[in-house]
């Protein structure tokens, strides 16, 4: 900004793209009609987004409508389910979206599941070097691609479990057969590039089928209360919080009562109770007595569950793709053991984000309630006074303890700067009695 | 015109007819969002689905404390990130794995993707935030959690820099694209 130009460049671009306040906004239009300079600024940022409109993308197809539409009408199915007082899980809800087409596809997936068993089920008399055909199998029951990769997968398998995975029976070029739910699987799994052809719903199916914490029903929201009151009843107050909270299925995180004397009793207490229970507890803690002060806050955290999500069924496909190479790529023992450790972490990785998920979750369901009770306190009149006996008594126990502890601190300090004031004493001893001395003799009276 | 955040609460309500003037409020928005910073339009169609259904699930607890369109953006940045990291695994597990573009651009929109690719990423995404998805500085800074003068100030470097890159003249000249940066520097100097 200067003279000249009362307006940063940042600003005039604020006005364009009608960000500025309306004053601002009067000023910069009156500068603009008679700075050339600005103009040529403002023409340059119009330009910009000028050339930015080339950029076109065209309609979507009218596919993407294809599974909103089914959402939508599962969701009514939920919505109706849960007026019923009844959860209907999210992959029963799904299927019974299909209705008559779902009880084709079941019938199909049912077949080549069974099928699937059958084919990778303990058998003695397969080949040795036999393709296994199943992640899912006990990996001591499955036939080894080689003698190396083998040892390391059995050696694997004692430290991991194996994971909840059916792929279906492979053809002879190892590319997974059939339809349905697990020819969807599998291809999500077989090494190509997946997820750019895979579609939300399929993402879905895959949901549904791990063991991942369900997604939430809602934008999930964690919620924070504070309330402080102050009671005349303390015993009942304490009583009537244990039934509130009794009532309303919740729990204690933390309490702690103090009665110090000369003043009134303090409960402080942290409260977990389910999020759809707070503000019921709330109204009910308000009758234990007069409120001082409330508070109540609530922080968002959908986004960070989404996408720890979606990163977790990201980690489950690179799980699934690490696993598939394990069984049908021979190569040298340093790849395999390259491949493991990658698989390794990429458990952790899971491990770490499926307990995230859990105690995000938890910290949604069940908000914390800060309590806090104090007892409105009546000063008592002392009435009788100590006996003179008792106070001769005390006076003595003081001047005793002030003595001792006179003693105590004159040992202290001696202790503390007796080394240093005996050496100063050394030093200046000699100099001192030379100048007393010089003194005496040039003064001897 | 009903706001967005009316018919979202009408919809947490039942109203499926809310969610379909919802859904045709901002289907081509987001479509136009994947489509732009994604290479196939399929996975944009897949994303932009996949954004509707996350609102869909999150219908129930929704609670009206930012605005619906800040919301939709914020699930679609998430599967953005998502999406691009899972495109980096799969470039390194998966020999010969990387995507190929499948979006059939035109010439001028080729020359503006090129141009935006040259941008410094937190820029770009600013930018085309602002200029496509026609969102306000503070909803902008809000989605990415930066102030609103980081914002402008961001915006306004990105926009100088584009004019460079977008620069009529250099259209003509083929390979004119690789602009030195020295006269990169005059551009910004004469603007100042």
């Amino acid at each position: 900004m200067s003279q000249n130009h009362p307006f940063e460049q940042e600003e005039l671009m604020a006005y364009l793209d009608g960000e500025l306040s309306t004053d601002r906004a009067t000023a910069a239009v009156a500068h603009l009609e008679r700075c050339p300079d600005c103009q040529r600024v403002a023409a340059v940022l119009r330009e910009v987004s000028q050339d930015l409109m080339a950029w076109e993308v065209g309609s979507s197809s009218p596919r993407i409508e294809a599974g909103i539409s089914s959402a939508l009408e599962e969701r009514g199915r939920e919505s109706a389910g849960a007026n019923a007082g009844k959860e209907i899980p999210v992959g029963i809800s799904r299927v019974r979206r299909f209705t008559p087409w779902a009880l084709g596809f079941a019938a199909i997936c049912l077949v080549v599941f069974v099928w699937s068993v059958k084919s990778v089920g303990p058998n003695p008399g397969k080949p040795f070097n036999s393709v296994p055909s199943s992640v899912g199998e006990p990996m001591a029951e499955r036939a080894p691609v080689n003698g190396r990769i083998y040892d390391r997968l059995q050696q694997f398998s004692k430290l991991q479990q194996a994971p909840e995975v059916q792929a279906p029976p492979m053809d002879s070029n190892g590319l997974p057969q059939g339809t349905g739910v697990h020819a969807q699987r599998s291809i999500s799994v077989d090494g190509r590039p997946p997820t750019n052809s895979a579609s939300p719903v399929r993402a879905e199916i895959l949901m549904a089928g791990d063991s991942v914490v369900p997604p939430p029903g809602g934008p999930m929201i964690v919620r924070t209360a504070g309330v402080t009151l102050t009671t005349r009843d303390f015993d009942q107050a304490r009583a009537g919080l244990d039934d509130i909270l009794r009532r309303h299925r919740g729990y204690v995180g933390e309490l702690n009562v103090n009665t110090p004397a000369g003043v009134g009793r303090t409960l402080t207490a942290t409260l977990r109770v389910p999020a759809d229970q707070l503000d019921a507890t709330l109204a009910e803690l308000r009758k234990l007595g007069r409120v001082e002060a409330e508070s109540q806050s609530g922080q968002e955290v959908t986004a960070q569950y989404v996408d720890l999500e979606a990163r977790l069924l990201n980690g489950r496909n690179t799980e699934r793709r690490l696993i598939d190479v394990l069984q049908q790529r021979t190569g040298k023992l340093a790849d395999v053991l390259a491949v493991e450790t990658e698989l390794s972490r990429v458990r952790g990785e899971i491990e770490s984000m499926e307990s995230q998920g859990k105690s995000l979750a938890k910290q949604v369901d069940f908000a914390t309630l800060n309590a806090t009770v104090n007892e409105d306190y009546k000063a008592q009149l002392q009435v009788v006074p100590p006996s003179t006996s008792t106070q001769f008594r005390n006076a003595a126990v003081d001047g005793y303890r002030s003595m001792v502890d006179g003693i105590v601190g004159v040992a202290v300090f001696l202790f503390s700067y007796g080394p240093s004031l005996l050496l100063w004493c050394a030093v200046l001893f000699f100099p001192v009695r030379f100048f007393w001395r010089k003194f005496r003799r040039v003064n001897p009276e | 015109m009903t706001s967005d955040e009316a018919l979202m609460l009408e919809f947490q309500r039942g109203s499926r007819e809310a969610f379909e003037e919802l859904f045709a409020r901002y289907r081509e928005p987001l479509y136009g969002f994947f489509c732009r910073r994604l290479e196939s339009r399929e996975r944009a169609e897949d994303l932009a689905q996949e954004t509707f259904l996350a609102v869909i699930r999150a219908s129930s607890r929704y609670e009206p404390r930012a605005l619906v369109r800040t919301y939709l953006y914020g699930i679609a940045l998430n599967l953005v990130a998502s999406e691009r990291r899972t495109r980096v695994r799969n470039a390194v597990l998966v020999e010969g794995g990387s995507e190929v573009a499948a979006n059939p651009d035109s010439d001028a929109a080729l020359w503006v993707r090129r141009a935006l690719e040259r941008l410094d990423a937190s820029e770009r995404e600013i930018l085309m935030l602002r200029e496509y998805e026609q969102l306000s500085y503070s909803e902008i800074a809000q989605l990415l959690r930066i102030p609103v003068n980081t914002v402008r100030s961001r915006l306004f470097r990105a926009r100088l820099a584009l004019k460079i890159w977008l620069e009529p003249e250099k259209r003509t000249h083929g390979s004119g694209m690789a602009i030195d940066a020295s006269a990169r520097r005059r551009e910004g100097e004469g603007l100042k």
